[in-house]
């Protein structure tokens, strides 16, 4: 494709025929170009400055000590201590969430695109999608806190985080997955049918196999989207210096809400365990999102 | 279905990572810790137990957790210092054991907290006091005595001149210079600032128009600076400067401080045992071992500057292991070896009367 077009650009300015492009033209090609370079200039100095920040304060505080030790038994303006009790509940949180939204959220874009089209359901299911993207995090966590807490009269725990989370997840990789859907050319299906392949079948080894990078990707922006949600953690999973690897009992901590906690005590130690909690999340976010690359390109189906 | 085997690998990342964290994460922090408040002997209750509550006493809770699980290993205080407000709510809907406030449970709460401990009545038990000391730089000026309306209206910035005739009035033998007063404030949020503002607010309503707040009132001017440790820096450079911090930044950094008339008129150094004369002349509101406090910032006798914190427990209801962890717990804090903490972490302890009064209630409690 890209030959053909230079072909086609070069003819006509190789054969002279055309007047030169005027100064006006030009003038105005230079400024749009001095424009677009400035907005990318703009867009990127607050991600460089953000990362150059938490990565130049956060290195401070990042050894091994801050990855395996927890805060127990120590006050915010003493030296040492670390975030270990709060990844673990991270990424506890954030695997118990994912294993609730992104099943639901997959099988529920598969109904949407695949079985449900002009259905009155799938209608009510995608206008109900629509209005859980705007639901604001807080009120994600009161729902949870007023239901599982308060009525249900369950403890705190990690759990009831990860209940939050999941609501908050749920749309995004429902709205994701059915983008890539969509994009699966119908050819494909229909060549399935044609070989006598059961509709079913079709979705599990044609659709979805088609659609996966997609998908992981879009899952991958709802996990780090999730990751990084502080306020109905704040709610929900009360606070711990200690380490808890039950995510069903008791309080757990996490990364958000390590941070919120640290960065606003007043002892300088705090702050630096604050910075280096939130160059962990940018990496751990970033391992996760290496990860989910290279697994769905180890399983790519076979190219056409 | 290749597509959940997928998923599942992704699900078994996460697992894996997070059991590889736990197994090698240690809760182990007694490197370096030193040993010198160490409690002597405390009845230990290994065990979770959950609190939440005033920010205010934030610190004093955290060292006390620190301490008693240094020497109980296993017993785990979770605190979590949403405020007050929030600590009484979760209290009262059963989800902590414990709340902590810095004020009293109107009639309302109280209601709710009784049926929250069984029909048992939920007790207020003071066990932080924060006195605030009015700092100055005015070398040659020692001992300055400043009425409530004369101190609202010098950080009001009313009065900007040392020499201005109201605290000439104040203090009759002083040489005062001519001067600039140069008030300096917190400019972080702050419990300190909400304690000052809130004396301020009580007593000299017509000189300080602001609420009571966390923040410093922008309207009212002056010089910010951050945290405690910022405002004695930045007074120690500023000659005619004024500000207030708690009174252990005081003792420790050998600043000036004001003495502030009390209800009586009389001109009260600030220490730990004139703001324990003051909080002795506090009315107990409560019933028996209830001990709310009505506190008097015109109180008659002692330094009137000062917050009391409470701990709001149920005398009776909790479940067997939280009541005896709390008991435990509170048994240490209402002590000498609790208490004694209090004034390195910027707090001052109980007088001695009311610790007394402290631990005969959490006795009673069961």
């Amino acid at each position: 494709m890209s030959v053909m077009t230079g072909e086609r650009g070069e003819a006509p300015t190789g054969g002279g025929t055309l007047p030169e492009i005027s100064f006006r033209r030009r003038a105005a090609d230079k400024v749009v170009q001095a424009l677009v370079y400035a907005a990318f200039v703009l867009a990127i100095v607050p991600l460089v400055s953000v990362l150059w920040m938490v990565i130049g304060r956060g290195l401070e505080r990042l050894d091994p000590t801050f990855l395996t030790h927890s805060m127990n038994g120590l006050s915010s303006g003493d030296e040492g201590g670390g975030a270990n009790h709060a990844i673990v509940g991270t990424l506890e949180q954030v695997g118990l969430t994912s294993a609730m939204a992104v099943p639901l959220g997959v099988l529920t874009a598969v109904y949407l695109v695949e079985y449900g089209r002009g259905r009155r359901l799938a209608k009510v299911i995608t206008f109900v999608v629509d209005v859980m993207t705007g639901i604001p995090s807080i009120v994600a966590g009161l729902f949870v806190l007023a239901f599982w807490l308060l009525a249900l009269g369950f403890d705190y725990s990690g759990f009831a985080g990860s209940l939050a989370l999941a609501i908050l997840m749920l749309p995004t990789v429902v709205r994701a997955t059915e983008e890539m859907l969509l994009l699966v050319p119908g050819d494909l299906r229909e060549a399935a049918y044609a070989l006598g392949v059961p509709r079913w079948r079709t979705v599990c080894f044609v659709v979805l196999p088609t659609a996966l990078p997609g998908i992981v990707t879009g899952v991958m922006l709802a996990v780090a989207r999730v990751m990084g949600e502080t306020a109905p953690l704040l709610l929900l999973i009360f606070i711990t210096d200690a380490i808890n690897a039950n995510p069903f009992s008791g309080p757990q901590g996490s990364l958000p809400t390590f941070i919120w906690y640290q960065a606003g005590d007043p002892n300088p130690q705090a702050v630096e365990r604050a910075w280096a909690a939130a160059l962990t999340l940018i990496l751990i976010i970033m391992l996760l999102n290496l990860g989910a690359r290279l697994l769905s390109r180890l399983r790519k189906p076979v190219s056409r | 279905m290749k597509n959940g085997s997928r998923l599942a690998a992704l699900g078994g990342v996460f697992v894996a990572g997070a059991l590889a964290l736990s197994a090698c994460g240690s809760d182990d922090n007694t490197g370096g810790s030193s040993a010198a408040n160490a409690p002597g002997d405390v009845n230990c209750v290994r065990g979770t137990v959950n609190a939440a509550g005033s920010s205010a006493q934030k610190n004093a809770i955290e060292e006390w957790k620190k301490l008693y699980a240094q020497a109980c290993a296993g017993a785990t205080l979770n605190y979590n210092p949403t405020g007050s407000g929030a600590g009484i709510q979760a209290f009262t809907a059963g989800q902590v054991a414990f709340a902590g406030s810095d004020s009293t449970m109107d009639e309302q709460e109280a209601a709710q907290a009784r049926q929250r401990c069984q029909g048992n009545p939920a007790w207020h038990l003071p066990m932080v006091v924060g006195p605030v000391a009015v700092i100055y730089n005015l070398p040659g000026v020692d001992g300055l005595q400043l009425k409530p309306a004369t101190l609202a209206a010098i950080f009001a910035g009313e009065i900007t001149k040392w020499n201005d005739p109201k605290i000439a009035a104040d203090n009759p033998d002083a040489n005062l210079p001519n001067t600039d007063i140069k008030p300096i404030h917190r400019a972080d949020e702050s419990g300190t600032t909400e304690n000052f503002t809130e004396y301020l607010h009580s007593v000299a309503r017509d000189e300080w128009k602001w609420e009571p707040a966390k923040k410093w009132p922008t309207e009212a001017g002056g010089q910010g600076a951050t945290k405690s440790d910022g405002v004695v820096t930045v007074l120690k450079q500023t000659q005619g400067g004024i500000s207030y911090v708690e009174m252990s930044y005081a003792t420790k950094n050998d600043l000036q401080t004001a003495k502030i008339a009390n209800g009586s008129g009389e001109f009260v150094e600030v220490s730990e045992q004139s703001v324990g004369n003051a909080l002795d002349t506090a009315k107990q509101v409560g019933q028996g071992n209830d001990l709310a406090l009505e506190l008097d910032y015109n109180t008659k006798s002692g330094y009137p500057i000062f917050l009391v914190t409470y701990e709001i427990v149920c005398s009776k209801g909790l479940p067997a292991e939280q009541a005896e962890f709390v008991k435990a717990f509170l048994t240490y804090t209402a002590g000498e070896d609790g208490q004694k903490v209090l004034s390195d972490v910027g707090y001052a302890p109980l007088s001695p009367a009311l610790a007394g009064k402290v631990r005969a209630a959490v006795e009673a409690l069961s």
